[in-house]
């Protein structure tokens, strides 16, 4: 192959014609949702979804891919198969309606995460988290605990152990994106140069 | 950076959608709400949804190859860290639009096993040399100006889990464009042979350029359907006339001559006019038959064969694969 870049020139020959590549399933490993918190104060919001080997690497691939840019105080993974989905509503149904009261009977206590859908289109919230024995339950129990104030379209619920945190000596993961002005737009001024081309060259 | 060249082919109902359902997925779109992975939708919307978010997946790391040869080349620390940040960029939003196009149903094995065996197709530009660094400056600047035409016009579209991705793109494209411009604006700044090295790339990337936005209205397929359920915004010629309306006049500041003598706005129609595109090279190069089309995909091959012993060293058994799901 004859390229203008030498490392090009380095490769070994590939007949792409006659040769089909076919990746074996899970080649790309499995899947896992990120969730941001932009600022104090505000919730942690679904910021979508990437692939990685385990939680651990998620997480890393997570503060590259959605929190390479914009002010991040903190975020966490947790694996997509481990996100319990509600019905999705229309119009002013709020699904919490379709959520029957039932009386946690005990079992098995654990803590869970809730997250609402606000608005059709946009991103599900953080709202807080409720103790219950299973993610159905763990949705009754936010009905009375969390008592939205705005019609609700859709609910995830999440195991809090199954989710990957930022811990606390992570929090200064994000404090050296000032040092990296070279990747916003505001560090490309170019109208000084400009002006002076401009006068130049009347 | 993306080009709207997205070909469309085969916009017919292959069977017919059930009225009922039809009648309120159309009615959702009209009162501008968004489509969500778990929604009814007509099978030719996913199919055209796929194909054209795919596309735009395997533009951003194709895309990524011309300008990422360069980095060890570009002119000082300043512009190695910013084109650096650029292509991690790129490669980044290819990562964001495989999610999005994964909710429709298509895994990533297999939209990446179609790339690499030639079958998808992505934005025509790539197929082009970078012969000089003032090249690599066109790509930065006006390539990703052209991107942002088309993408900000499909961030209005209404497939949401593409809308949310688009959005995040073009807040990063928007330093891509200024970046692209100040290293235009040093070159048109500078010495008389950074002047000529910076017109020469304009000689060679304008047709390309031009081919970009897709063919031209009068012979590209018919696209109504595509339009009404807001995944096509505007045609191709609307978006190449968007695009010259914007940056002719900023080339030209410069002091730059655009190689089309017929080039020019006609102020009564509002829009541009210019000697018509070579549309039979679009269509050999992007059947295959560019300057570049087998070093790119030799290139990506490549990479994803020797990283295989990584994925495989780190799959685990007990992975289930499950659709993202917004």
């Amino acid at each position: 192959m004859k390229s203008l870049d030498p490392r090009v020139n380095r490769l070994p020959e590939i007949d792409i014609e006659n040769s089909v590549s076919r990746k074996d399933p899970l080649d790309q490993l499995g899947t896992y949702e990120v969730f941001v918190q932009p600022k104090e104060g505000k919730p942690f919001q679904h910021e979508g979804a990437l692939h990685a080997s385990d939680r651990e690497m998620a997480f890393v691939l997570a503060k590259e891919s959605f929190t390479r840019r914009f002010q991040c105080i903190s975020l966490f993974v947790v694996r997509t198969t481990n996100v319990f989905v509600s019905d999705t509503t229309e119009d002013s149904e709020s699904v919490y309606d379709r959520i029957k009261g039932d009386v946690d009977k005990g079992g098995n206590q654990q803590s869970y995460e809730i997250f609402n859908l606000y608005k059709r289109g946009k991103q599900h919230v953080h709202i807080g988290s409720v103790s219950a024995s299973s993610p159905e339950l763990a949705m009754a129990a936010a009905k009375n605990k969390l008592p939205p104030s705005k019609t609700v379209y859709n609910i995830w619920t999440v195991k809090t152990s199954d989710i990957r945190f930022t811990q606390p000596d992570e929090m200064d993961l994000w404090n050296t994106l000032p040092d990296k002005k070279f990747r916003d737009a505001s560090d490309y001024k170019g109208g000084d140069k400009l002006k002076e081309f401009l006068e130049r060259s009347k | 950076m993306y080009g709207g060249g997205t070909t469309f082919e085969g916009i017919k109902a292959e069977k017919k959608d059930d009225p009922v359902k039809l009648a309120e997925f159309e009615a959702r779109i009209e009162r501008g709400e968004k489509i969500e992975p778990t929604d009814w939708m007509p099978a030719l919307y996913r199919k055209q949804l796929i194909r054209m978010i795919e596309q735009h997946a395997h533009s951003e790391i194709i895309g990524a190859l011309p300008e990422g040869t360069w980095i060890t080349r570009a002119p000082g620390f300043k512009r190695k860290m910013a084109l650096m940040a650029k292509v991690q960029d790129e490669v980044g939003h290819a990562q964001l639009l495989y999610s999005a196009a994964e909710t429709l149903g298509k895994s990533r094995e297999e939209m990446i096993d179609d790339l690499i065996n030639g079958k998808s197709k992505y934005s025509n530009i790539f197929n082009y040399p970078t012969f000089t660094w003032a090249d690599c400056c066109f790509i930065s600047w006006l390539v990703d100006a052209g991107a942002i035409v088309n993408q900000l016009a499909n961030a209005k579209g209404s497939y949401g889990p593409y809308c949310r991705a688009l959005d995040r793109i073009c807040a990063e494209e928007s330093f891509h464009l200024k970046y692209g411009h100040h290293c235009v604006i040093y070159l048109a700044a500078g010495t008389e042979i950074q002047r000529q090295m910076f017109q020469d790339a304009l000689n060679r990337w304008w047709p390309p350029m031009m081919h970009f936005f897709g063919p031209s209205d009068k012979i590209s397929v018919h696209s109504d359907t595509l339009m009404k359920w807001k995944v096509k915004m505007g045609s191709n010629d609307d978006m190449r006339n968007q695009f010259l309306d914007m940056y002719v006049p900023k080339i030209r500041e410069l002091g730059f001559v655009i190689p089309d003598p017929k080039l020019n706005k006609n102020e009564e129609t509002g829009r541009w006019e210019y000697t018509e595109p070579d549309w039979e090279e679009f269509k050999r190069v992007i059947n295959g038959d560019g300057p570049c089309n087998k070093e790119r995909l030799a290139v990506r091959r490549t990479a994803e064969e020797r990283g295989r012993w990584v994925r495989e060293a780190l799959r685990s058994p007990k992975t289930v694969y499950q659709m993202p799901l917004a």
